[in-house]
């Protein structure tokens, strides 16, 4: 009872401030609005029985990616931005609701509905409610476990993506060296 | 009330519809980015509800790799922005018409 | 559905405000410890005057008489400052420095109503990365608080101080992985249950003696983290008048602080739990304690009986670690920004690491023997 309506109020609250962060004039309070909707998503991985991604979420997402943000927004000194709102085309409007239903459908009871009706696992059909009975306490040995075993392949790719993510953006940001234009 | 999985996908659908509205009627590129984070954390939620839905840990894996390329596309992103303010000293994209796109 | 008990809440809350309470008490008394000890370090005595009715005390009045002076002088906000992160910005280190005691290890477990009530009021599966997490946020006070006072200088202190934190934030992750390979997991009761036996028959079983390089390493970034000298660029008096706080008077400048100390005492409260012990004594262990009790006075009163020997052990050890901190601070020189930024990345990192693989090869030799 107590996580269904705390789970309610974080969800809720979460999409009220994201609505409220795309409408902000200053991007630093943007920033931090998504840093409190970051920290919110983080509580609602916690309630579903994903420990180890509630902290993960808030060390990398809370902790990192919104600080390199921060740094960019106020070193770049950017001016508070009027909203100018573009005129919204005939088309937009019509692929915008298109939009909405498809994603109604996929997203509650009927779609599901038709959707397992067409696969043959049995555990989709089962759906419970959230219960680890024992292992709520063995989250992060399930977790790397599984990230070891099975998705080996991808946890490495996924360094090396990294890393040249890494080397990428100093490349990109570095400021272009005179004698580099003079040999241009 | 549905259980708790269910709810939250149904957040995810909300927090993905606000984060792509961002993107598509903000013109400021640090406000396209920040709005794009918003969707890779729904899409995150959507990952894990379904893991605690099927009572597997496999979403939950998933979503780390999601984790991870967002934080590289983050950072890749804003160093392009970085590098776009020093050409243009705008980061409008009404202000980047080389291409007439 | 998972059941939460009543008791379970009451004493989830009571664990909470204790930490709380230790952890808004601690700025107070580390202020008049630090003065006290800079002037015996300088060779005169400190702040030795104020006390209550005639009685000197040691001049343990002064913090005392520091918040009343502070509480009661005009609250100024300037007209040219960003208004509301400006006063948004010094809740931030408070928060955060209040919120991390949670995951303070204060004992063992007792037994109420039938129920086994953790002495630790969040008690997740993965650990001390809770406390990483909210250490992490900490910064956001800083960077909000330089960018918020609308002054270059302020800007350039903020944004330097939040660099050299999530700097130092690597290397403190990668040097405490080994001990997840050593212990074998990230729950803090767990580590400090196995920090209680004998080691080669005489040696306490502390993380120190099995990770020394790891406490260096963490030693130094905690340093790094909360902006203690010789780390302290942010707050240098003196060179960028006063880095972030310039723009900040009275009750909001010491809430800083108040967050920094309180930062200060969870981390060493961590050190103490990861590397020597916890609230365990070292050669008498809870469980020893609590055999020698139980056919005495009974389980249950045992266990509440060491809940007050827990805590006093634990609060010994994390004064002690945070003296030799306010002795650090007063026998270093300050360091230069590239000279910290180099040491953040270019020695610690490679050191954390090579530490890193070692420790996994040994563990793993030893393990699968």
């Amino acid at each position: 009872m107590i996580t269904q309506i705390s789970f309610l109020i974080m969800g809720v609250m979460a999409v009220f401030l994201s609505a409220l962060m795309i409408t902000r004039k200053w991007p630093v309070t943007s920033a931090m609005l998504l840093i409190v909707v970051m920290m919110l998503i983080a509580g609602m991985y916690g309630l579903l029985g994903a420990h180890f991604s509630a902290v993960a979420q808030i060390i990398v997402y809370a902790g990192a990616i919104m600080v390199v943000f921060v740094f960019v927004i106020m070193l770049l000194n950017l001016p508070p931005e009027e909203l100018r709102y573009g005129r919204i085309t005939i088309g937009e409007l019509l692929l915008t609701a298109l939009g909405f239903i498809v994603a109604l459908f996929l997203g509650t009871k009927v779609g599901q509905g038709y959707l397992i009706s067409n696969l043959n696992s049995n555990s989709l059909i089962n759906a419970r409610p959230p219960y680890y009975p024992a292992s709520m306490n063995e989250n992060v040995k399930n977790v790397s476990a599984l990230m070891f075993t099975d998705y080996l392949w991808a946890f490495e790719l996924i360094s090396f993506l990294i890393l040249v993510a890494i080397v990428g953006a100093i490349v990109i940001a570095k400021k272009a060296k005179v004698s580099d234009a003079k040999s241009a | 009330m549905p259980s708790l999985p269910e709810l939250g996908i149904y957040f995810s659908l909300l927090l993905f519809i606000t984060g792509l509205f961002g993107v598509m009627f903000r013109k400021n590129l640090i406000f396209m980015m920040l709005s794009v984070e918003v969707m890779l954390n729904a899409a995150n939620l959507a990952f894990i509800s379904a893991s605690s839905m099927t009572n597997t840990i496999d979403g939950q894996v998933i979503m780390f790799f999601v984790m991870a390329v967002a934080a590289c596309e983050a950072g890749i992103g804003l160093a392009l922005i970085i590098s776009l303010y020093r050409a243009k000293s705008s980061v409008e994209i009404d202000d980047l018409r080389i291409l007439r796109g | 559905m998972i059941e939460i008990s009543f008791t379970q809440i009451i004493s989830t809350i009571l664990l909470m405000l204790l930490g709380i309470a230790v952890g808004a008490q601690v700025a107070p008394i580390m202020s008049w410890v630090e003065r006290r000890q800079c002037a015996i370090i300088q060779r005169r005595l400190g702040p030795n005057r104020v006390g209550f009715f005639q009685f000197r005390l040691l001049g343990l009045g002064q913090p005392i008489a520091d918040a009343i002076k502070l509480l009661f002088k005009e609250d100024f906000v300037p007209p040219y400052v960003h208004k509301a992160f400006y006063v948004l910005a010094p809740v931030v280190p408070v928060a955060t420095g209040l919120a991390v005691t949670v995951a303070i290890p204060w004992g063992s477990h007792v037994v109420v109503n039938n129920q086994i009530i953790n002495l630790q009021a969040v008690n997740l599966n993965s650990g001390f990365l809770l406390i990483f997490a909210l250490s992490s946020l900490a910064v956001y006070g800083v960077t909000l608080a330089g960018w918020s006072s609308n002054n270059k200088y302020s800007l350039l202190g903020g944004l330097r101080a939040s660099a050299q934190m999530v700097s130092y934030e690597v290397a403190m992750g990668l040097s405490i992985i080994p001990l997840v390979f050593i212990w074998g997991t990230l729950d803090l009761q767990t580590m400090i249950t196995k920090q209680s036996e004998i080691l080669w028959g005489f040696l306490p079983n502390w993380g120190f003696i099995h990770a020394p390089i790891s406490f260096f390493v963490f030693i130094v970034t905690i340093f790094a983290e909360t902006n203690r000298l010789p780390f302290d660029l942010a707050e240098s008096e003196g060179e960028l008048v006063a880095g972030f706080l310039t723009e900040y008077g009275a009750m909001r400048w010491s809430l800083f602080f108040l967050g920094e100390y309180s930062m200060m005492f969870v981390m060493c409260v961590l050190t103490v739990s990861l590397f020597f012990g916890g609230y365990e004594l070292p050669w008498l262990s809870q469980h020893y304690l609590l055999e020698i009790l139980n056919p005495q006075v009974g389980e249950v009163l045992a266990r509440w009986i060491l809940l007050p020997l827990g805590i006093i052990v634990l609060l010994t050890k994390v004064i002690l670690l945070m003296w030799i901190f306010v002795q650090v601070r007063f026998t270093i020189p300050r360091f230069r920004y590239d000279q910290l930024m180099k040491l953040g990345w270019i020695y610690l990192l490679p050191i954390a690491l090579i530490n890193l693989i070692i420790t996994a090869i040994v563990t793993a030799i030893v393990k699968f023997h």
